[in-house]
């Protein structure tokens, strides 16, 4: 659905994007997670066909998005500052929506004044912060794009708003398959959404994964033994991370589940967990070994 | 269809219109306050017979329309662009499925449309004023369309000179400002290249080329001239032009401009070296310009080139980094000191050999000889607005002529005068040439009379000079004369009257003959005055001649006639003088004490003249009225007791016995 093909953007000296490829399915929804300053932001905006790429092509549905309104009728950009037009109440900004994307759907949007508490014929700007971002979500969710990219969406809303919202967005990519870009500083707040994830450090997009396909494939043992830990247990396995606590051996494991139980099994272990992962530490321990810190993006 | 509809959005109009609308309605009610309003002011008043003379509709309120003219467009172009200079919202314009040009396409129209349509709208109603109300006005229907018209292409040239300023800042401050600078621009860039040019080329006329047109490049002064003078049709087509490069240019620089521009001072990081170096040059030129009008002197001019072209390269830089810690950025005027050190060595070790160009002096088919350029300016038309009765600035053809005009001016090339020290009399020396081939040449100079008296004596008492020069000597022009009438100086009272016909023919052989044989030094005012004579003409004109102390045909005349001590004071009229040293009291000169007259005759530093002679040497030597050039200063009393008069004697014309007794 979205192709990002070696883009690259400069800013004066500073190269905020450094040559990204990416490649980003329909009906998925994909989550950007990177420290500030990493080039969340400047990506989207050019996924967006807001900024032009210095380098490099984003294509969405085969076709470059930058000055191509046949593509960008179907793609909505919420911004983390958000913009609404000055002195504007929502039903302006809803007929504006209306002229300008063909797919807006009326219907929709009386439907969603029950999940949003909004007075329709009040100034946007009198309203505070977590309200115009209901009422952004309120108008995105209206003119039903089929590529919604959000930057930062979740910050300024409360907990049952977040929830109704997530609830929203899963909702319309089972149904419409519509494909959703997400960013955010926050591993956790995007954890339970995505099912992709790519991360930006400095330009660079270090890594890229499924993660269904990331959780079956690390897992996190225990295992103690009779006598001490048999040297050779560990050739047999692709180990992450280990330490050891006592007769306690902790270590992550990449590999098949099942392949690994086997093996373990083999050794007569005294103990023997298999314990599931949450992201975060999987993160740590994917990008530990290159190096990077990563406490700011987890949080 | 599809492509229509797109170019055309409805909801980007309607929120335009919520954005912008109040400036074009704003715009009406101003021009009708401008125009249609005066005409029922003066509908109202009708019966107190003070209706003014309104030749066209820009001189019922010029002035106050041109504010509208430069203030208008600028705002609306401002407010319809202000999108693109604040992130959020060009980020969220510009997200939106709609071309860059088409947003472009929308936004001008409208601004075209609400600065047009206030001014057809005001024009239908004056219209229709103008034949309901039957008012005296001198304009007719045909000026209310000129001037919807000519309202309409200066409305819209200043609104895309700010649309296209605005595609290259990303700030609406700078799109303001720039704006206006930019519109003052070309005339502003001519006058301190050609100024700088003199200071650093001698003989550079920079005033030929500092003529009026001028004016007509600044379109605020244009605007302001054109109840007087209507667009030719080449000036409306030079706006029209005009209108479409901005326009064409803004959409170009639209499409390739980064959303990412808002709020930066320049949109393209290309203009950012133009912009920084060219401030810097402008700034520099103002500075030599200051300092060479207000001090003449070199030194100070680089000295201007210095301070300002460092301020203006800081202040720039300033602009673009949006920081005033920017002095770390001193290696960029490094460059530009440089660069400029460079140029302006050539120029001033002249490369291209300007101070020494002169051309052959057989090529020379006339020369131009004078004071001022204007003369030598290629005039269209025929038509002189007035006579000069002294023509000091003139073309001469004869050989021996062009001979000492070349001669005088080989002198200067070799000498280079500069403008030197103010106690020094100084004239303005320009020599031209008319080639064979058809080519103009022309060089202007500051020069120290004294020093260069013996070039301009044979030139200036040459017959050919001499003849266009006063207007009495010329072949065409002079209506016979029906009366002679003299006046003193000071009062300009009647002295005498001369009606009957052989005694003005007479006298102004007499006159004549004075003129023609007038020497350069009383041509270059270094003699005292008598009085004025005034020469009526057959068709009722009046000629002026100074009355010169040194046209002896005419003083002979006089005492022949016996009308000497009538038109003048003479020695037998003077009962004694006192001479007095000019010298300041307390700071202020001595003519500034009303009484000092009477407090002279006990002094004892004066010196008493009684013998006629000397009064009479006195009276020829003297000159007045009084300034600081006068070492002394002389009193006549006369027999009958009336007024005593003043004068004084300069440098050069000092009496010897005076100068002996009063050291």
């Amino acid at each position: 659905m979205i192709e990002i093909i070696n883009i690259g953007k400069e800013f004066d000296d500073l190269e905020a994007i450094k040559g990204i490829n990416m490649h980003i399915q329909k009906g998925s929804i994909y989550g950007l997670l990177g420290s500030n300053g990493a080039g969340k932001t400047t990506l989207l905006k050019m996924i967006a066909g807001i900024y032009r790429p210095d380098r490099g092509t984003v294509k969405i549905s085969r076709e470059p998005v930058f000055e191509n309104p046949n593509i960008k009728k179907r793609v909505l950009f919420l911004p983390d500052a958000l913009y609404f037009f000055p002195h504007a109440t929502i039903r302006q900004m809803a007929d504006f929506y209306k002229s300008i994307y063909p797919s807006w759907s009326e219907e929709r949007f009386a439907r969603l004044q029950d999940v949003f508490p909004l007075d329709l014929h009040k100034k946007i700007h009198r309203m505070s912060k977590g309200m115009q971002r209901q009422a952004a979500f309120w108008l995105a969710f209206s003119v039903m794009p089929d590529v919604l990219i959000l930057d930062e969406p979740l910050d300024g809303l409360d907990a049952v708003m977040r929830q109704k919202v997530k609830n929203l967005l899963v909702q319309d990519v089972a149904e419409r398959e519509m494909t959703v870009v997400i960013s955010s500083h926050n591993l956790r707040e995007v954890e339970d959404l995505c099912d992709h994830i790519g991360i930006l450090h400095q330009g660079e997009l270090l890594i890229e994964k499924e993660l269904d396909d990331l959780k079956a494939d690390v897992h996190k043992i225990q295992v103690a033994f009779h006598g001490g830990i048999p040297a050779r247990i560990l050739n047999g396995l692709e180990i992450v991370y280990q330490e050891q606590r006592g007769s306690v051996l902790l270590c992550i494991v990449r590999g098949n589940k099942e392949q690994i139980i086997s093996y373990i099994n083999k050794f007569e272990p005294v103990i023997f967990d298999v314990l599931p992962l949450t992201l975060e530490e999987i993160f740590i321990y994917e990008m530990g070994d290159v190096g990077y810190a990563f406490e700011n993006i987890i949080v | 269809m599809l492509s229509k509809t797109l170019s055309f959005n409805r909801g980007i109009t309607v929120q335009n219109l919520r954005h912008v609308g109040w400036i074009g309605l704003v715009h009406l009610l101003v021009l009708l306050a401008a125009v249609p309003l005066q005409l029922i002011m003066l509908y109202t008043r009708r019966e107190q017979n003070d209706a003014p003379l309104w030749n066209n509709l820009f001189e019922i309120s010029g002035s106050f329309q041109a504010v509208v003219v430069f203030t208008f467009p600028v705002l609306l172009a401002i407010f319809l662009f202000r999108y693109m200079q604040v992130k959020s919202s060009a980020d969220f314009m510009h997200s939106l499925p709609i071309r860059r040009k088409a947003l472009f396409y929308q936004h001008t129209a409208l601004g075209a449309f609400l600065l047009v349509i206030p001014v057809v709208v005001t024009a239908l109603i004056t219209l229709i004023l103008y034949y309901t109300l039957g008012i005296d006005v001198l304009f007719s229907a045909t000026d209310i369309f000129q001037w919807a018209g000519e309202m309409c292409l200066m409305e819209l040239f200043v609104f895309f000179v700010a649309v296209w300023i605005g595609m290259m800042t990303g700030m609406s401050v700078l799109q303001g400002g720039l704006t206006y600078i930019l519109l003052l621009f070309p005339a502003g860039i001519s006058v301190l290249l050609l100024m700088n040019m003199t200071y650093l080329l001698t003989g550079f006329a920079a005033d030929y080329y500092l003529n009026r047109d001028l004016e007509h490049i600044i379109p605020f002064f244009r605007f302001m001239r054109l109840g007087a003078e209507p667009f030719a049709f080449i000036e409306t087509f030079v706006y029209l032009f005009l209108i479409i490069v901005c326009y064409v240019l803004s959409l170009w620089l639209y499409q390739k401009r980064h959303s990412e521009a808002a709020s930066q001072a320049l949109a393209f990081p290309v203009l950012r070296p133009v912009f920084k170096y060219g401030v810097a040059f402008c700034t520099m030129l103002v500075g030599g310009f200051y300092f060479g009008e207000t001090q003449q002197q070199f030194g100070w001019i680089i000295f201007g080139y210095m301070t300002f072209s460092i301020v203006g390269f800081f202040v720039a830089e300033m602009i673009i980094e949006k920081t005033w810690r920017v002095f770390d950025k001193w290696k960029g005027y490094l460059y530009f000191f440089v660069a400029m050190l460079i140029v302006g060595t050539l120029l001033h070790f002249d490369i291209t050999g300007y101070e020494k160009r002169i051309p052959e002096l057989g090529e020379i088919e006339q020369v131009y000889f004078g004071d001022s350029v204007y003369d030598f300016i290629d005039k269209k038309s025929e038509y002189v607005p007035y006579i000069q009765l002294e023509q000091v600035s003139q073309f001469l053809k004869e050989k021996e002529n062009i001979k000492n005009v070349y001669l005088f001016h080989q002198q200067l090339i070799e000498d280079q005068p500069m403008p030197s020290s103010r106690s020094t009399e100084t004239r303005y020396v320009v020599i031209g040439y008319i080639l064979k081939n058809g080519d103009r040449m022309i060089r202007s100079y500051e020069v120290p009379v004294e020093q260069y008296k013996s070039f301009y004596r044979p030139i200036m008492e040459s017959k050919e000079y001499k003849k266009n020069y006063y207007f009495l000597l010329r072949d065409k022009g002079v209506s016979p004369v029906r009366q002679v009438t003299m006046r003193k100086a000071d009062s300009g009272e009647e002295t005498v009257v001369l009606t009957e016909p052989k005694q003005v023919e007479s006298f102004l052989t007499a006159l004549k003959a004075d003129l023609q044989n007038e020497s350069v030094d009383s041509m270059l005012g270094n003699v005292g005055v008598w009085g004025d004579i005034e020469l009526l003409q057959s068709d009722g004109d009046i000629l002026h001649v100074t009355w010169k102390k040194s046209y002896m045909n005419v003083e002979q005349w006089l005492k022949q006639q016996r009308l000497l001590s009538k038109a003048r004071l003479t020695a037998e009229d003077v009962d004694y003088a006192i001479v007095v040293k000019n010298k300041n009291i307390e700071g202020k000169p001595l003519t500034a004490d009303p009484r000092f007259i009477q407090r002279l005759s006990a002094r004892t530093d004066v010196v008493r003249i009684t013998d006629k002679r000397k009064i009479d040497e006195c009276l020829r030597q003297s000159s007045s009225p009084l300034d600081e050039r006068h070492l002394y200063i002389i009193i006549f009393y006369r027999s009958d007791g009336s007024d005593p008069q003043l004068g004084g004697f300069d440098e050069k014309n000092v009496p010897s016995f005076i100068r002996e007794q009063l050291q």
